[in-house]
This record gives structure tokens, C-alpha cells and sequence, in this order.
């Protein structure tokens, strides 16, 4: 065979039934080897789609998500998308052709340094010079992929591999699997059972590393047995269990004023796979600044690189967290947290009849079908996502965190429904972000793929809008989109059925209208561009100094 | 008087693998990690399976910072941190 016909049959070893690409010269004779073959290629219209969808698949199912893209713009597109997976630690293999090696170095057409462009982005990038290492190297990229923190790979094949000769040797996999061992830790588990015990105000702050580790199970398990209340980050909605009672939400910059007052006030902060993110300390000399430190995580350059921990553990929270469990008293914080979460609740008694985003997506979350996945993108938008909508699994909601990159979201939502066709997959976006990679649209016409778009439409870049707002003077430089497309005849020209709304007593039916119809679908959302996220938590300031007395209908 | 961290120079003695992409990634890291090289010199093993580099830094960063990030790299097989500093550079 090939090495083209080698890599697909490494996809096929690998479990791999589909990818999304973009074909071009120096990758065709792997757009070769893939026609008629098992695995399912989907055909984005942007390489950058082709990445975002691959992160999509790769978050909703767990599994490695693999692109495909040609050698300079093809692999140039690719790199938006590579940030974001390593910025979010999702298991991505992308693989790019490469100009022969005859011509290499010479500026070739449609040569750039993909390897040196990439390296930045992925956690590595490999150049295959010989067919005879291209297995191997697939192998180590998907390995390299899942293993640890998961992250971005990338292979750069040049064509004259790819036409090279080479014979299949199978790989004998080692099925034997070791057991998660934590009996090195055993002091360090110690320190934290005693930090545990001593705590009267402990605090679970549980990050996305949780469910990558497969340990939502023993993370509720664990704030049972405690008693400990609990707090999420952007990427971990959805790890603690809608009936319990001492999860306070989201934390941050945009989180939930009962979170974010009682991490301020915690004596004992447990880190589970969280990094101390700026969006989620506000001020790092102010957040929690009474609190010891126990932080456990895989990645040893996390631990101690932002907050100095008490009790650093790196190791498997799958394994740790049922040692680490012990019963404390707290009752005396749990009805202070239980009171601020009372005290501090949403509202949704927004006057007039202009469509208030918070309370349609709260009203979206109780429609729509059990275990939805809602992607979404960057903005306004991804903020009332995640303070108003309930998810029953992080799988469920896909946001871009770390990279914040608008024009995730429609390729997510994509890649998501082709993970996992028995469930609804539920794009909520922005104006602005929908327009990013908008072109994907084409690949759901083409494959008839059944995702219910939701564009809240404020004619705005509202959350850059909201910033100029706040701390520019009202200074609304380039923020104004009011020259938008008509979103319903855009979706038309591509055979998707939409449907335009902006009051409220339109929501209910709409959403109905949406979730009914067989195939993709587009709802139109206008709302006011004078609607802005609270709470909000200035530049600078510490957590508990949120913005939250400018309620917009108040202005 | 300054309230500037006091700067420190570190040296690091780092395996790696045998390729350039190795001292690309090195660079970059320590570029981007805020360390700033104060020096840098390598060899290749005497087999040629892998590389033998001598990496000063100096920054007012914990040089823990950084040797978490290098360890993590693919093509890094050891690292060793001399604990020898020059001292503060900065009053």
C-alpha cells in the first residue's frame, strides 16, 4: 500500500470513522486513499470549520477528533482551531499534506512552515521524512493526543510519503490496563484529610480536567460524602448533579454572585482540574484570600503556577478523590451558602415586550430534549449560556474557553451531531460569531444534519459593546453590526427553514417550532443591544466586587 | 529604590531528542514563559541519538515556572536545574 492508504488504515485502527477536512494539492492522494473507504469524511467549507468540528466531535464523545487540511492555507486555517483545542485540552490529531521533499525549503506554491507555524499550538507537531515512520508517528500522535492533559496534535506528511510505498504492520495493542495508583501520594492525601477536617469553609472548585479524567461519579460522590459546597468553571458545567443543593454555579468573571461571594469567603479551596484562570480569580492577589490550597490536577506545570497550594497532588482524580473523602461539619456554611444562593438568584421579571436572552435561553433549556448538546460561541451570548441553561453533562456543553474564539460554535455543533446522532444538537449564537464560519451552513445543507441554530441578534459585538459601555466612555468603536444579513434568508439560501422573533410571547411557540421540525432549523432572536451581561466583575477588582446594581432596564 | 522582583539567573542541563524542533520548542517556551536567555550552548550526544544543551536564563519568575513547561515537552528526556544563581541582577 501507500503511505496514504497506511494513514487511513491507521484511522481505522484507531476507531476513526470520521473526519472533517478540506481537500488540496499536497494532501490528494490521502483525499485518494479515503475515497470509498470506511471512514466517513465530512466536507467543512472553511479548514478552520474543519478543525472546530473535529473539537465538537472530540468534546461531546470523548473520543480524538481528526482533520484534515492541505499544506500552507489549508494548514494555515487549521491553526485557529489547534489553539483552541490546547487552550481547552481537547484530543485533536490533525493531519496536513506537505509539498514533496524535492521542493521543500524552496518556497514552494502552497509551502509554509507548517511544523514551525504549529508548534506553539499543539502540544506537539511531527514531521513524517520516511514512510517507514509514518505509523509509528500516527500511533504516537494519538496516543499523544488522550494521554495527560489531552491536547492538539499535528502531522505534517509530505506528499512523496504519502505516494511512497509501504507495507501494514498491525499494532498488538496491550489491553491490560493498570490501575489509577495513588499509594505514592499517600502523605500528601494525608495533609489533605487533615486540611478536610480542620476546614470549617471548604470550597470545591472543579474545573474541566474532572470529567476529562471520567470522574464525575467519584467528584459527586465526593461532595456527598463531605457535605463541601461547589463551584464550576466555564468548561465544568454540568459535572455536579442538578439535585445538589450546595452547588452555587459558575464562578468568575461572569459568574453567579453566590459563588463568587463564598469562594471569597472560603477557608479551605479544594482545586480539582482548574487552573486559576484569570476569568476565574478576577484580582489573583484577592481571590480567596483567606483560603488554604489543596489543588489536584495531571498537569504538573498547573499546579503552583498561579496560586501557591497547601496540598499539591498530581495524580488521577478518578483515583484520589474517594481517599481524599471525609466528613466534616459544615453545617453552618452550607446554610450561609444555601442562603446566598436563595438570596442571590436569577431574575427573569424583565419589563416590556422585548425578548430578554436570559430568560429565552432558560425557557430553551427546559424545551429542549434530554441530553442536548448546546454549542455555543463567544460573547454575550456564551455568558447567559452558561449562567442560564442547565446541563446534565460537561459533553453537553460546548464552549470555547480558554481561546474565547468566535465562529466555534456552528462547526462544534456539527462535529457534536455527527458524534452523537440520537441526541438534538443546539447551536446558540451570536450575530457576530455566526458570521465567522458561517460558510458552514453549506456542510449542513450537504449532509442534512438536523442542528437547532438559536442567533440572539442584538445588531452588536455586545460584549466588546458592553466593555466600551462600561470602561471606554460609551466610546462604541466598530461595534456596530446593524448592517447584518437577514439571518432567515441566509439560512433559506442553503434549504435550512427559519423563523424570526422579538417578543416574548413569540418565544414559547417558536422554540416548539424549532424542536418539532425534522432537519436543521434557524431561529432568529432580536433583541435589545442595550441588554448587557450581569454580574460582572471589573477589570482588576476582586470577586466580590461585582458590577450588579445596573440592572439594563434601569438605565 | 525599585519595587522590581529581583531577577535571578538559572542554568538548566536538558536532554533531548536529536532534532532542531527540539531547540525551536526550547525558545519558544522560555520566550513566551517570560525568561529571557542569557545564554545557550548544545552539543550532540556522542551516538547521535540526542542533544546535550546548557540553557541560562534569567528572569524574576520562579524558575519553576519554566521547568514545569520544558519537562512537558515531547522532545525533552531530562532535565536537570543547576541551583547555582548569580544573584540578584536588579537592586
Amino acid at each position: 500500500m501507500t503511505g496514504a492508504e497506511l494513514v487511513v488504515k491507521l484511522l481505522t485502527e484507531h476507531g476513526v470513522h470520521s473526519v472533517f477536512g478540506y481537500p488540496g494539492g499536497a494532501i490528494m492522494p490521502i483525499y485518494d486513499a479515503l475515497y470509498q473507504s470506511p471512514v466517513k469524511h465530512y466536507l467543512c467549507r472553511h479548514e478552520q470549520g474543519g478543525g472546530f468540528s473535529a473539537i465538537g466531535y472530540a468534546r461531546a464523545s470523548g473520543q480524538t477528533g481528526v482533520c484534515l487540511a492541505t499544506s500552507g492555507p489549508g494548514a494555515t486555517n487549521l491553526i485557529t482551531a489547534l489553539a483552541d483545542a490546547l487552550l481547552d485540552s481537547v484530543p485533536v490529531v490533525a493531519i496536513t499534506g506537505q509539498v514533496s521533499q524535492a521542493v521543500a525549503g524552496t518556497d514552494a506554491f502552497q509551502e509554509v512552515d507548517v511544523l514551525g507555524l504549529s508548534l506553539t499550538c499543539t502540544k506537539h507537531s511531527f514531521y513524517v521524512r520516511d514512510v517507514a515512520d509514518l505509523a509509528a508517528t500516527l500511533r504516537e500522535a494519538f496516543l499523544l493526543a488522550q494521554s495527560g492533559r489531552p491536547g492538539p496534535v499535528l502531522v505534517d506528511i509530505p506528499k512523496d510519503v504519502q505516494l511512497a510505498p509501504v507495507d501494514y504492520q498491525p499494532l498488538h495493542l496491550t489491553t491490560a490496563t493498570a490501575a489509577p495508583d495513588c499509594s505514592g501520594l499517600a502523605t500528601q492525601i494525608a495533609a489533605a484529610r487533615t486540611l478536610l477536617q480542620q476546614a470549617q469553609k471548604p470550597m470545591a472548585y472543579i474545573g474541566g480536567g474532572v470529567h476529562m479524567a471520567d470522574a464525575l461519579p467519584e467528584l459527586n460522590a465526593f461532595l456527598t460524602a463531605t457535605g463541601m459546597p461547589s463551584v464550576t468553571t466555564l468548561k465544568a458545567m454540568g459535572s455536579v448533579e442538578k439535585a445538589n443543593p450546595l452547588y452555587l454555579g459558575m464562578l468568575g468573571m461572569h459568574g453567579t454572585q453566590a459563588a463568587n461571594i463564598a469562594v471569597q469567603q472560603t477557608d479551605l479551596l479544594v482545586c480539582l482540574g482548574a487552573r486559576f484562570d484569570d476569568r476565574v480569580t478576577g484580582n489573583l492577589k484577592k481571590f480567596a484570600p483567606e483560603a488554604k490550597v489543596i489543588h489536584i490536577d495531571i498537569d504538573p506545570a498547573e499546579i503552583n503556577k498561579l496560586r501557591a497550594a497547601d496540598v499539591a497532588m498530581l495524580g488521577d482524580l478518578k483515583a484520589l478523590l474517594p481517599v481524599m473523602a471525609v466528613a466534616g461539619d459544615y453545617s453552618a456554611w452550607q446554610a450561609h451558602c444555601s442562603a446566598l444562593k436563595q438570596q442571590h438568584g436569577w431574575r427573569y421579571d424583565h419589563p416590556g415586550e422585548r425578548i430578554f436572552a436570559p430568560l429565552l435561553l432558560k425557557q430553551l433549556s427546559e424545551r429542549m430534549p434530554d441530553n442536548s448538546v448546546v454549542s455555543c460561541d463567544v460573547g454575550q451570548h456564551q455568558m447567559w449560556v452558561a449562567q442560564h441553561m442547565r446541563f446534565n453533562s460537561p459533553r453537553n456543553h460546548l464552549s470555547s474557553g480558554g481561546l474565547g474564539t468566535m465562529g466555534f460554535g456552528l462547526p462544534a455543533a456539527i462535529g457534536a451531531k455527527i458524534s452523537r446522532p440520537q441526541d438534538t444538537s443546539v447551536l446558540v449564537t451570536g450575530d457576530g460569531s455566526f458570521m465567522m464560519n458561517v460558510q458552514e451552513l453549506a456542510t449542513i445543507k450537504r449532509f442534512r444534519l438536523p442542528v437547532k441554530i438559536v442567533v440572539i441578534d442584538n445588531q452588536r459585538l455586545g460584549m466588546v459593546k458592553q466593555w466600551q459601555q462600561l470602561f471606554f466612555a460609551g466610546r462604541y468603536s466598530e461595534t456596530d453590526l446593524s448592517d447584518n444579513p437577514d439571518f432567515v434568508s441566509l439560512a433559506a439560501a442553503f434549504a435550512i427553514p427559519g423563523h424570526s422573533i422579538s417578543h416574548k410571547d413569540e418565544v414559547e411557540s417558536a422554540l416548539d417550532a424549532m424542536f418539532s421540525w425534522p432537519g436543521p432549523y434557524l431561529l432568529h432572536v432580536r433583541i435589545d443591544e442595550t441588554d448587557n451581561v450581569w454580574p460582572l466583575v471589573p477589570p482588576g477588582a476582586a470577586n466580590h466586587d461585582m458590577m450588579t446594581d445596573l440592572p439594563q432596564w434601569e438605565e | 529604590m525599585s519595587n522590581a522582583a529581583k531577577s535571578h539567573q538559572h542554568t538548566l542541563t536538558i536532554h533531548t531528542r536529536h532534532e532542531a524542533v527540539a531547540i525551536e520548542r526550547l525558545l519558544q517556551v522560555t520566550r513566551y514563559r517570560g525568561f529571557t536567555l542569557a545564554g545557550l550552548e548544545l552539543k550532540p550526544l556522542a551516538d547521535l541519538t540526542g542533544l546535550l544543551i546548557t540553557l541560562s536564563v534569567v528572569s524574576d519568575k520562579p524558575i519553576s515556572l519554566l521547568v514545569n513547561q520544558l519537562n512537558k515537552l515531547y522532545d525533552v528526556l531530562d532535565l536537570e536545574l543547576h541551583q547555582a544563581e548569580a544573584g540578584a541582577l536588579r537592586a
